[in-house]
């Protein structure tokens, strides 16, 4: 067997292995029985929204938090504009109040900006909110309910994307909903290792013991997250808090976002290495390893096959020149091709498993319609998303990784 | 603080339904081949039954096989079990033991057929063009002859009413093979021989076989 194509198979046992195992794990959460804070239990919040150059967003971030079906009386919010060079803190500023207290300080990072927040926060939990983010009306109240369970440190929301619009958003629209699923079978499992920053609940006595975000760290929330559960604590997951997040539309900025995000993964869980094994269960044992190898095989065979495609296509031009570019036996459609072609293509045995995991990913993306509501558009995107994610992932790895062996700094922006 | 895995059965529940999988993928991408091999055996069994029979009928019985469609059907038929003999080397490899088998009952029929289309052109007037395609699966070879096969396939999409491919693998272990190649001087792969008097090594454009037909 040809090595390209035993790592293949190895990678398809990995991914039928690995996803038997979240969907089992998901399903065995359904039948635990979780307790909540009932409505009179829910604490004090201290929602922080960090802003740096936001001049367009801030103003619409505030409102609609205010929204929010979270008791008006239990819950304040701490803007903290980090040294932005547009209107951000002006804008801010007209909606400070006793509820709304707006911050300025030197540019320092999203870091430094959430630790000062945190610093001057009242509440017994500490709600991050980025200034391009906004929630449903009940996420917040839906999410604060888990921290009934001591235990639990952190919530994470049912993260997507405000209405995707250029290609590169509408794969990303499919990658966020497929994470929603995942992230309840990581849940299900204790073993959340990534919270989006973008909208986080956090316990006070967290930051108050193990101190705050680390400043300087390109990816301050997954540190937060590993650093939660190096300490034995619990993230949660709440998929009916569905927050809306932009997402980069553009090739070259969402390039910079997923290298700043790898390349912290990378750095981060290297830094926490100590993680891996059995005194964390289940994330020590499977989630994180499975993670790892996977990104390693994926990254493996896509760049093994974009290399080839490039030569096929080379190939291809020199033969069509041989015949002088005649397409006529395209057009020479008949009963026997089909029949050729469904026998090559049910005989392929990598075929059925695409099959395979396309019907787990319309299974992932059903529970996930179910929890933020169907998008438009659904189809479309998730036909993009087959074509060009796997592309896109190894590219952004590859990248990342290089970037990683090479000591190359990566700053935030 | 320590955390406990949840719950180990999982863990077996989960490697013995991936592994079922994974394997029962693999049975059913094997079955599809199988009775994919299996239709390409009765298949032959119907196509030389039908070359023999056309012979048969022309040059035993003297009958007017000159105008019968039939020729038309057996020569599609010809050319489609080519085709799935080469995805079945594709699927169960170039050298899998049933797939030579096939190989060398599809030589015998390629020779049968060849030898009707000539006494056709000889006593009915026809002009339809053959080639003889001799290939290698050698690693030196394999790529030269894939390209010279890919350009005779468009070569006789442009002239399916006059031309007949016959496909022979010059590293099977068949006497008829090589005495067609000697008969033929062909020595090396690929070569063609058109209608069965120019010899033609490795081809690199259409033209050079497109000129060579009647």
């Amino acid at each position: 067997m040809e090595f390209i194509l035993f790592v293949i198979y190895l990678s398809i046992y990995v991914g039928l292995v690995a996803t038997t195992f979240y969907i089992l794990s998901f399903l065995s959460d359904r039948k635990k029985t979780k307790e909540f804070l009932s409505d009179d239990e829910l604490p004090f919040v201290s929602i922080i929204i960090p802003a740096y150059n936001e001049e367009n967003s801030i103003a619409k971030t505030i409102e609609d938090i205010l929204k929010s079906n979270y008791p008006s009386e239990r819950f304040e919010i701490l803007v903290v504009d980090d040294g932005s060079k547009d209107k951000t803190f002006e804008i801010a500023k007209k909606y400070e109040s006793e509820k709304i207290k707006v911050f300025h300080k030197e540019n320092g990072g999203k870091g430094s900006a959430l630790n000062l927040g945190i610093k001057k926060a009242k509440g017994e939990i500490i709600l991050t909110l980025d200034a391009d983010t906004f929630a449903s009306p009940e996420s917040m109240k839906n999410m604060i309910r888990y921290f009934k369970n001591e235990k639990v440190v952190s919530v994470t929301p049912a993260m997507v994307l405000d209405k995707p619009k250029t290609i590169l958003q509408r794969v990303q629209q499919i990658e966020y909903l497929m994470g929603l699923f995942l992230r309840k079978a990581f849940a299900s499992l204790d073993a959340i290792y990534i919270a989006p920053g973008a909208f986080s609940a956090y316990r006070k006595s967290f930051f108050e013991k193990y101190g705050g975000y680390e400043e300087g760290n390109i990816t301050e929330d997954l540190e937060l997250a590993l650093r939660i559960q190096s300490k034995g604590y619990i993230t949660e997951n709440c998929p009916d808090a569905p927050v809306y997040t932009v997402a980069p539309s553009k090739f070259k900025p969402l390039m910079i976002q997923r290298r700043r995000w790898y390349y912290g993964l990378i750095k981060n869980t290297w830094n926490y290495r100590h993680i891996l094994g059995r005194k964390y269960g289940d994330l020590g044992v499977f989630v994180l390893p499975i993670a790892g190898i996977s990104i390693l095989l994926s990254v493996f065979v896509t760049v093994y096959f974009f290399f080839k495609t490039l030569f096929n296509v080379y190939s291809e031009i020199l033969f069509l020149r041989s015949v002088n570019f005649y397409f006529g036996n395209v057009l020479n459609f008949n009963f026997y091709v089909v029949e050729r072609f469904l026998f090559l293509f049910f005989s392929n045995p990598i075929i059925i498993f695409v099959l395979i995991f396309m019907i787990v990913m319309f299974f992932y993306l059903h529970y996930a319609s179910k929890k933020v509501g169907r998008s438009s558009g659904l189809v479309i995107n998730i036909l993009l998303f087959f074509f060009l994610f796997a592309l896109l992932f190894g590219f952004w790895w590859v990248v990342s990784i290089f970037y990683a062996i090479f000591y190359k700094k990566i700053r935030w922006r | 603080m320590e955390r406990k895995i949840q719950s180990k059965k999982r863990y077996l529940w989960s490697f013995i339904i991936g592994t079922a999988i994974f394997i029962i993928v693999f049975l059913v991408s094997y079955s599809i081949s199988y009775l994919e091999f299996q239709r390409v055996s009765n298949l032959q069994g119907n196509i030389a039954y039908d070359i023999f029979e056309h012979k048969l009928d022309y040059s035993f019985f003297n009958l007017g096989t000159c105008n019968n469609e039939s020729f038309k059907k057996v020569s599609e038929d010809l050319g489609f079990q080519g085709s799935i003999i080469n995805d079945l080397e594709g699927k169960l490899g170039k050298e899998n033991k049933v797939v030579l088998e096939k190989k060398k009952f599809y030589t015998l029929i390629e020779l049968e057929h060849f030898e009707f289309v000539n006494m056709l052109n000889k006593d009915c007037g026809t002009k339809v063009n053959t080639i003889l395609f001799f290939y290698s699966n050698d690693k030196d070879d394999v790529v030269k002859s894939e390209d010279t096969g890919r350009l005779l396939d468009v070569l006789y999409s442009k002239n399916t009413d006059n031309l007949v491919i016959y496909s022979f693998d010059v590293n099977l272990e068949s006497d008829l093979i090589k005495n067609l190649m000697e008969k033929y001087h062909v020595e090396t792969s690929p070569t063609l021989v058109v209608n069965g008097n120019t010899r033609l090594f490795n081809p690199k454009n259409i033209n050079e076989v497109e000129n060579l037909l009647k």
